[in-house]
């Protein structure tokens, strides 16, 4: 039971992450590699409300988040926008720089040493025995919550297939009145939004340092690929699903009482990922693409 | 007349290629070499710190013999990719007559065997791996190996009576030889857990579930950065698991109860004196506009070592083979951490070690721990 409740943990942050790159990259279908950044952008201004501006967490929060959803806008502004529409690589060099600015400038304003947002003791409960916090409880119900609004936005009411639709055709929604342009920012800086939850979220569970952008990201691409792209209910289960195999792996005896090497850990999950795509190679959730 | 052109640049390309340094008036230059990015990066701060403190004191007055110090610095970002190409350039290009560095044990063992085949002295502030004593000629270090920490470790827990010792390792060298150097003082069948994860891990909560299946009486966090170790730290204690922690250097930094709170609480750390703490040195280094990162300790290493080597260069000249063998003659030097002397291995010696716990957020100092 706690080996589920690792997974959970874990899960909602891999989750937050992947929501942001299913948006960005499945949706919008643009590479961006600075969303490790983006989250830490949100986590450290969080931190620089609550711990440095003294302001409560809460406010603290929904501050970080739309500093971050600035900054996610100004980005898009700069380094996509010009750029996304002429060839669908060009943003992977562009985004590649801004991490680097970004890492430099988070090491420049908020220095090496780790941070934590939330350092005060933790409250536990025991749930259906295992032994979890409070603040972990909300942040788990939080996430879930967040990533399913998110999902069902996109999957099953009109904004949602408006979205779509300036995906698949964005002069031919335009023509019919959507608003494409303005839907794709709004898509990109709910990525960043999303993003900066991840970082809130490792910043109060656990601490924040300025090299966690591009390890993040990995997994974030992990989930999105095996859950295929154009799924984004498909990427938040694979996120949580990598996250059990993760604890699995290393928390259940697998060959006569031993245990895999925790070393092994996210190599495990990554071999279960190629091996479910060399059964269904669109991701596990993948819709069959409908053709007119 | 043209070729006697081209012989005549030819020529001259190569006197310049010439190191440069005979001239007086140069200045001397060393090179640095630490994390100055990365998870690693506040003990880069604070060791490279302690060295341009220590530069900018020699210089203020009057250099050496009347050459300034110029500092060429490298960023080796922990790992020995980028400190084996850092050595390379301040050895081949910049010509630096000694070089401050690495600081990850990992740094200083691949650029090592660089500095030792260009006859290039250097001197480690903060590598304890015990493969650093066998490194070479050319490479000291004014920090104690590891061979000597846990050989003090086990005689600790053989008189506090642990017999059961649980160890989680991040995946780095230093790391890594810590937890091969602990299990051979301490003997194999004493570690009851064992395992190793992956560098930069923060999710520590299925080892620490199976931790609760697993009988231990102490728990070591043997992480590379205080971040890592704080999350192994806050999720042992977060699952209820009250068995006493101890660890090493790492463990050493008040950045600890600002990450991980309460549930560093209690834990010991067997380290180095908090050398320069409250002392002169440290008002120097924060007149100077400095604030530790780490620990202060790890800037009073840096500024030892420069100061040592800034004393070999005073009395033994440039060359690199008279700097060495001068250091191996130090009878004694009297440095912010203490007296101290380099066996023929270049390893220091005379650091005492020191028990420490942390009480109440603060990290005090229980008694002092002998080696022999």
């Amino acid at each position: 039971m706690q080996l589920f409740a690792n997974a959970l943990i874990a899960g909602s942050l891999a989750a937050l992450m992947a929501g942001g790159l299913a948006l960005v990259y499945g949706v919008l279908g643009v590479f961006n590699l600075a969303l490790g950044q983006l989250a830490l952008v949100g986590g450290y201004l969080t931190w620089w409300l609550h711990q440095s501006l003294g302001l409560p967490l809460l406010i603290s929060i929904i501050g970080g988040l739309f500093l971050a959803g600035i900054i996610t806008w100004i980005t898009f502004e700069l380094v996509i926008n010009p750029f996304y529409k002429r060839h669908r690589f060009l943003p992977i060099v562009t985004t590649i720089a801004v991490s680097m600015i970004f890492d430099a400038l988070i090491l420049l304003l908020f220095e090496e040493r780790p941070r934590n947002i939330l350092s005060s003791t933790k409250h536990f409960v025991t749930v259906a025995g295992a032994r979890i916090s409070w603040e972990q409880l909300i942040l788990i119900t939080l996430t879930l919550i967040f990533v399913a609004s998110v999902a069902y936005t996109l999957h099953s009411t009109s904004v949602g297939r408006k979205i779509r639709a300036t995906v698949q055709h964005s002069e031919a929604a335009t023509s019919l009145g959507i608003p494409a342009n303005i839907l794709h920012r709004i898509i990109f800086i709910m990525s960043g939004v999303l993003a900066g939850c991840g970082g809130i979220f490792i910043g109060i569970d656990q601490n924040l340092t300025p090299v966690l952008g591009f390890p993040i990201t990995i997994k974030a691409y992990a989930a999105l690929i095996a859950g295929g792209k154009d799924n984004f209910w498909g990427t938040i289960f694979c996120a949580y699903i990598i996250a059990l195999i993760e604890q699995l792996a290393i928390g259940v005896p697998w060959f006569a009482g031993s245990y895999i090497p925790a070393g092994y850990q996210s190599v495990v999950a990554l071999l279960f990922i190629i091996l479910v795509l060399l059964v269904k190679p669109s991701g596990i959730f993948s819709h069959k693409l409908r053709i007119a | 007349m043209k070729r006697s052109v081209l012989c005549s640049l030819v020529a001259m390309a190569l006197t310049a290629c010439q190191p440069a340094s005979l001239s007086t008036d140069d200045p001397i230059k060393i090179g640095y070499i630490g994390p100055l990015t990365g998870e690693a990066a506040p003990y880069g701060k604070d060791t490279f710190n302690g060295t341009k403190l220590a530069v900018d004191q020699i210089n203020a007055n009057g250099g050496i013999h009347g050459r300034m110090i110029e500092l060429v610095t490298e960023d080796g970002r922990c790992n020995g990719t980028d400190a084996a190409s850092a050595a390379r350039k301040l050895t081949d290009i910049d010509h630096v007559v000694a070089i401050i560095g690495g600081q990850c044990s990992g740094e200083t063992l691949a650029a090592a065997p660089i500095a030792e085949s260009a006859e290039t002295v250097m001197i480690s502030p903060l590598s304890s791996s015990p493969d650093v004593t066998d490194a070479g000629d050319f490479i000291f270090r004014d920090y104690p190996s590891d061979a000597l920490k846990t050989a003090a470790m086990a005689k600790f827990f053989a008189e506090e009576g642990y017999e059961k010792v649980a160890l989680i390792t991040e995946n780095t060298d230093f790391a890594s030889a810590f937890r091969n150097a602990l299990k051979e003082k301490v003997g194999e069948e004493k570690i009851v857990f064992d395992e190793v994860v992956e560098p930069g891990t923060k999710d520590f909560r299925t080892l620490v579930t199976r931790l609760k299946d697993t009988e231990f009486d102490i728990f070591f966090p043997n992480a590379q950065t205080d971040a890592v170790m704080a999350a192994m730290m806050e999720q042992l204690r977060e699952q209820g698991l009250i068995q006493q922690a101890i660890t090493h250097d790492v463990g050493d930094s008040p950045t600890l109860v600002e990450l991980a709170g309460d549930a560093v609480d209690g834990t010991l750390v067997i380290n180095v004196p908090s050398a320069g703490e409250g002392g002169v040195f440290q008002r120097q280094f924060e007149e100077a506009g400095y604030e530790p990162q780490a620990s202060i300790a790890f800037a009073a290493h840096a500024f030892d070592a420069v100061n040592v080597l800034a004393k070999a260069i005073e009395s033994a000249g440039t060359d690199s083979t008279a700097i060495r063998d001068y250091l191996y003659d130090i009878k004694s030097y009297k440095g912010i951490v203490g007296n101290f002397s380099f066996d023929q291995n270049g390893d220091v010696v005379g650091i005492p070690y020191v028990l420490k716990q942390f009480k109440n957020g603060e990290i005090v100092k229980v008694k002092d721990i002998s080696v022999n």
